[in-house]
């Protein structure tokens, strides 16, 4: 498991309440149980985390745990590619 | 008109809250930007402002965190030391009926559309003392009539207004205007998402698709009216509501006569 996908765990884990255990690749947004609001909730924290933006454009193609991760890993790749 | 005057306009890097700073820079006032989520258009905001001949700052805060709007605050303080114009205008909300919506939702709206202006008018209040000041907030129909999925939004819009005509009086004594925008649907991208959600997910269509005035609000329409309110001209100008609607709530069931 990477850094980042730690990261993501720890976060949603800590706004949405959820098991993390659940948190697999496939788990979606309704087994997280998590809601719209969530979803802005941990968008914002994981910005905040990863010094990162995400635009609403792409946060709306999320379905799953996994499509967070590896859009992060992707963004976090990018910035270290940058830097 | 505003030259030498420091404005804070929450939630200005988009829509609505960007055309007031860009409208206040354009009439001379330094303007500090405040976003939440989208930083790179909050940077366009303030080139666009600091094209305007004035400066501008950019502050990331959540103003529905009360510990947030505080440090933002202590920024212009240290920044500027002084505020002239304070426009609350972040707005966030849940887009669901009365009896789906839970404390979360409830509470996130409440803390961002009216916590926040009561909140930053505590702290705009001292950084304004002995010099007077100007402030707006920015409302909307749904504070009064009923739009499908708004109830949150609603309520809190309630709030503001109310606040406003309370602060308006208990600040009148230290030379602070306080005073209220209300547009109708304005063709922003959350107007516009919103507009889509009622049609969407509930099923509802906004009926305002146009106005008497021939068209719908625009963010700049709002941003000349918070302008002149932030002016000497609207001096005895307090505790008021005014609507920007192009007429819409003058006409019941969606008649639009011509001539009666």
């Amino acid at each position: 498991m990477s850094a980042v996908e730690e990261t993501v765990k720890d976060t949603i884990v800590k706004i949405v309440h959820c098991d993390r255990e659940i948190l697999t690749p496939k788990a979606t947004f309704q087994d997280m149980k998590a809601d719209s609001l969530d979803m802005v909730q941990a968008l914002v924290a994981l910005e905040d985390e990863f010094s990162i933006e995400i635009p609403d454009e792409d946060a709306q193609k999320f379905k799953t745990f996994g499509d967070f991760v590896t859009y992060i890993e992707k963004r976090v790749a990018e910035k270290k590619g940058n830097a | 008109m505003l030259k030498g005057k420091v404005a804070l306009v929450t939630g200005s890097s988009r829509g609505i809250g960007r055309a007031i700073a860009l409208k206040l820079a354009e009439q001379g006032a330094d303007v500090i930007i405040n976003y939440f989520r989208h930083g790179q258009a909050a940077e366009q905001t303030a080139k666009d402002v600091e094209n305007l001949g004035v400066a501008a700052k950019v502050i990331k805060a959540n103003v529905g965190d009360p510990e947030k709007l505080d440090e933002m605050f202590d920024t212009i303080n240290s920044s500027f030391g002084r505020l002239d114009i304070f426009i609350n205008n972040a707005a966030s909300g849940v887009p669901h009926f009365a009896l789906d919506l839970d404390t979360k939702g409830w509470n996130w709206t409440m803390d961002i559309n009216a916590k926040a202006f009561l909140l930053g008018t505590q702290r705009a209040a001292k950084l304004m003392e002995g010099r007077g000041g100007k402030i707006v907030t920015v409302s909307s129909l749904g504070s009064h009539l009923v739009l499908p999925g708004y109830v949150a939004i609603g309520v809190s819009k309630a709030a503001l207004e109310a606040l406003t005509r309370y602060l308006a009086i208990e600040l009148a004594p230290k030379d602070i205007c306080v005073n209220t925008v209300a547009a109708s649907l304005v063709t922003t991208e959350a107007g516009m998402l919103y507009a889509r959600i009622a049609k969407e997910q509930l099923g509802e269509s906004p009926s305002w698709q146009t106005t008497p005035a021939g068209r719908l609000v625009a963010p700049e329409d709002v941003a000349n009216v918070v302008a002149f309110l932030c002016s000497e001209e609207a001096f005895m100008i307090r505790g008021q509501i005014i609507t920007i609607d192009g007429g819409t709530t003058l006409v019941p069931f969606g008649f639009m006569s011509k001539g009666g």
